[in-house]
């Protein structure tokens, strides 16, 4: 609230010279400043409009600023606004605003007909002479302002001045004749620093200091002296304590120096009192008989005291008397103001509508007694027993120092203490383990067995239920549920199943055999024994390979046979005597060189049949199979390759043998 | 301390051994080893993978109803530690096991059951095809499969001969 009337935030108003500069300088800053005759007219006159309007803009704002930070007498607090009429008139004030204002009103108008001209320049020459009047006639406002302008400078390095007073908080108005001692109470009270001179008039304008009381902040105003002559003919430094008086709702210390060594008699005080008093109105007042170290109220004589006492109390004037020089009744006199004060708010706040407001919503609620019965506390005889043994105190032998004749308790840290200290001792939390037999309370709990988590078979009805299975099981066992169905073998079906044995083993054998070769190409390995057609001999079987070489070698056991034809259903034999596949050489040559596509160039270059095709084939899937077994890069995978080696590119020079790296 | 059952493969996950994922749903993956967290990050399904406990469950391949497997549960139901109880349970345990062992048993001799002809077949028929195979002798047949390839003159006769 006391930042409201902060008047330190206006900002500097410059001189008419200084505002001139800083707009022109602003114009051509911000405006475009490149033209040439030769652009075309509208151009031209666009870039003079823009001149003049740029100018009318910039005064407006600067102009505004000005008219708008200045606080409006009408709409600040009353203090406030005769303040300022006591220190520069408010005439002169509201002059020097509605100049301003009325200047920016001008210099709109000259802008918007200069704008209007510059639509009809017809060269560059013209407009820019146009622009050149208007911002000529612009300064020429400005120019005019001069004095209010600086008038409204000082009016604002004094408003900066000016002591922040909040006029609705908690105030302490300081008041009387010159030199009775109000600005050392201040002193006294605040951390104000206000000069104090033996001399009238050492202050000359309001001040303020705040200090606390009852844990509020409090604000103490110490004001000029004031002489007891008629309000026309005060000076602007008493009218400002008139004015502070009149609009301040604040405790009103009037200061009297009975010792009349401010130079100002008794009567003469008095006087100033019953002048001034109308401003006292609604206010609580205290009188505060100052300098008591030379002469107190009881020191004087019997009739000015009667009078004294008389007015007081036609008033309602509270008495306090005080020393700012032996600090006598000094805070008294504060403790008597501030009390007076908070009552007298208190009660304007009781008596405006708002209160009701507040009322309304407070509630105390008061329980209501159940009975007359009384229920005590309830503390067992233990416990109180206990706190009697804590209370007798003897004497520790080895410290001398007062302890307990016995421990209330034995607490866990004498337990601690007992065991060896911090560190070394282990809270064992088992102890406070609740179970149904104390004795289990230090068991190791198991958790695992065979592969499982005992938790998950603790269950408090496992007994039943356990008798329950074993119950089921002998039902089922009875059922013959377990009993091997599985009908028994025949002699005859066993040595079968004996002789497959023997059978599976061997063939087992010839696999293993077979698999410990190198690794070679198949077609190359078992080449071909027979004139069967392709599609038998691809089935390439170990059981077949092992048949045709135990026939290779003349053994022509009946097995061989039987072996083969297990191989492909009808035998090898059958398949050769087939009629299909009995063609004579000639026709099969014929066959081949019409199967072979001459456009395909897979077998160009190649003699006819397939033979030499096959061959190559066998050769290209050779020299490729140890590449495609580490996943390598083939001859026939795509590959772009580099375009511009970098080894043949870097670090050339023009001459010498750098051409080449 | 708790033994949990790996999200994967169900198999036991011992204190110490394995890893736990925790998504930022706050569930919690715990993994046997790096074989089923893999897995795992591979986004395969347990009960599509042939060699997981989930898969074997469904192809029905494992008992999966049985009175013996109510036993073990995680009942979250705290119970008071009971010397009683603790050591009925440890005794039931073992009791339900080896009737657990017994079923499975029985479990896999019936889901076995079909394949006894199936067997006996086969049995017969590759003993009434390769009954020579049997008479030769071992020696023979590893030397033959071990013998370097016919020659290209001797594939030749044996064509001729063919």
């Amino acid at each position: 609230m006391s930042s409201y009337y902060n008047f330190k935030k206006i900002q500097v108003i410059p001189g008419s010279e200084d505002l001139l500069n800083i707009i022109l300088s602003k114009i051509q800053r911000k405006t475009p400043t490149v033209i040439h005759p030769g652009y075309k007219i509208s151009r031209i006159r666009e870039f003079y409009m823009r001149k003049i309007k740029f100018a009318q803009d910039c005064f407006d704002e600067k102009l505004d600023h000005i008219t708008g930070e200045f606080p409006k007498l009408d709409e600040i607090h009353p203090f406030y606004a005769d303040l300022m009429n006591v220190l520069y008139d408010r005439d002169h004030y509201k002059l020097a605003l509605g100049q301003i204002s009325k200047a920016k009103h001008l210099i709109d108008s000259v802008a918007k007909d200069y704008t209007r001209l510059v639509k009809f320049g017809d060269s560059l020459y013209r407009c820019k002479q146009l622009k050149v009047a208007a911002l000529g006639r612009m300064a020429t406002i400005i120019k005019r302002q001069k004095d209010s302008l600086t008038y409204l400078e000082q009016v604002r390095q004094h408003l900066a001045r000016l002591p922040s007073i909040d006029p609705n908080t908690r105030t302490l108005l300081v008041c009387g004749y010159p030199n009775v001692g109000k600005s050392s109470f201040m002193n006294k009270l605040t951390r104000a620093d206000v000069d104090v001179q033996p001399y009238a008039f050492t202050t000359k304008s309001l001040f303020v200091g705040h200090m606390d009381y009852k844990y509020l902040r409090w604000q103490l105003i110490d004001t000029p002296g004031i002489l007891d002559h008629p309000l026309e003919d005060r000076n602007t430094i008493e009218m400002q304590s008139v004015t502070a008086l009149a609009h301040l709702r604040a405790c009103v210390l009037f200061f009297i120096d009975l010792s009349e060594e401010c130079g100002f008699s008794i009567d003469a005080q008095l006087n100033l009192y019953n002048t001034i008093k109308p401003l006292f109105a609604g206010k609580p007042t205290v009188m505060v008989v100052n300098k008591i170290d030379k002469k107190r109220m009881e020191d004087l004589d019997a009739p000015t005291r009667e009078r004294i006492e008389a007015m007081l109390a036609r008033d309602g004037v509270t008495l306090a008397q005080q020393s700012c020089y032996t600090d006598e009744g000094v805070i008294a006199v504060r403790d008597t103001a501030c009390d007076l004060l908070i009552a007298a708010r208190a009660d304007m706040k009781l008596r405006s509508h708002r209160v009701q407001d507040v009322l309304n919503k407070l509630h105390v609620a008061q329980p209501q007694a159940r009975d007359d019965v009384a229920r005590p506390a309830f503390v067992p005889e233990a416990a109180l027993e206990r706190q009697r043994a804590a209370k007798e105190m003897v004497r520790d032998p080895d410290t001398g120092e007062l302890v307990p004749l016995k421990r209330s308790m034995t607490l866990a840290r004498d337990v601690e203490a007992e065991h060896g200290g911090a560190g070394v001792y282990n809270v064992n939390l088992k102890d406070r383990y609740l179970l149904a037999n104390d004795d289990w309370k230090q068991d190791i709990i198991p958790e695992l067995m065979d592969g499982k988590n005992i938790a998950d078979f603790i269950d408090p009805d496992i007994a039943e239920r356990l008798a329950a299975l074993e119950e089921e099981e002998e039902r089922l066992i009875a059922e013959g549920f377990y009993d091997d169905n599985t009908p028994d073998l025949t002699p005859a079906e066993l040595e079968t199943r004996a002789r497959a044995k023997i059978i599976r083993d061997k063939k087992a054998l010839a696999r293993a055999a077979h698999s410990s070769l190198a690794t070679m190409p198949r077609m190359e390995l078992h080449g071909r024994l027979d004139p069967r057609p392709e599609r038998i001999t691809r089935r390439l079987n170990t059981l077949p390979i092992l048949a045709r070489r135990l026939a290779a070698k003349g053994k022509d056991l009946p097995a061989t046979a039987q072996l083969m034809r297990s191989v492909s259903q009808g035998g090898w034999r059958a398949a050769a005597e087939d009629p299909a596949y009995a063609r004579k050489p000639s026709e099969v040559m014929k066959m081949r060189r019409l199967e072979g596509d001459q456009k395909n160039r897979q077998l160009m270059g190649l003699a006819p049949g397939k033979a030499q095709y096959n061959q190559a084939i066998k050769e290209v899937r050779f020299t490729q199979r140890g590449p495609n077994l580490m996943a390598k890069r083939g001859e026939s995978d795509r590959h772009i390759m580099t375009k511009m080696p970098k080894h043949l590119f870097s670090g050339k020079r023009t001459i010498g043998k750098t051409d080449r790296r | 301390m708790r033994l949990e059952k790996c999200f994967f493969c169900s198999s036991n996950v011992y204190p110490g051994h394995g890893m736990m994922f925790v998504r930022n749903d706050s569930k919690i993956f715990r993994f046997c080893r790096s074989k089923c967290h893999r897995n795992f990050k591979l986004k395969r399904n347990p009960r599509k993978v042939r060699w997981t406990k989930a898969f074997r469950r469904t192809a029905g391949k494992d008992m999966t109803i049985d009175s013996t497997l109510e036993f073990e549960k995680r009942r979250n139901i705290p119970v008071r530690y009971d010397r009683d109880l603790m050591a009925t349970t440890l005794k039931a345990m073992k009791r339900i096991k080896e009737i657990k062992a017994r079923r499975e048993s029985v479990f896999y001799r019936q889901r076995m059951a079909h394949k006894h002809a199936q067997e006996k077949a086969e049995n017969q028929k590759l003993v009434d095809d390769m009954v020579d195979l049997a008479d030769i002798p071992a020696e023979e047949i590893q030397q033959a499969m071990r013998l370097p390839e016919v020659s290209g003159g001797q594939r030749q006769n044996a064509m001729e001969t063919a």
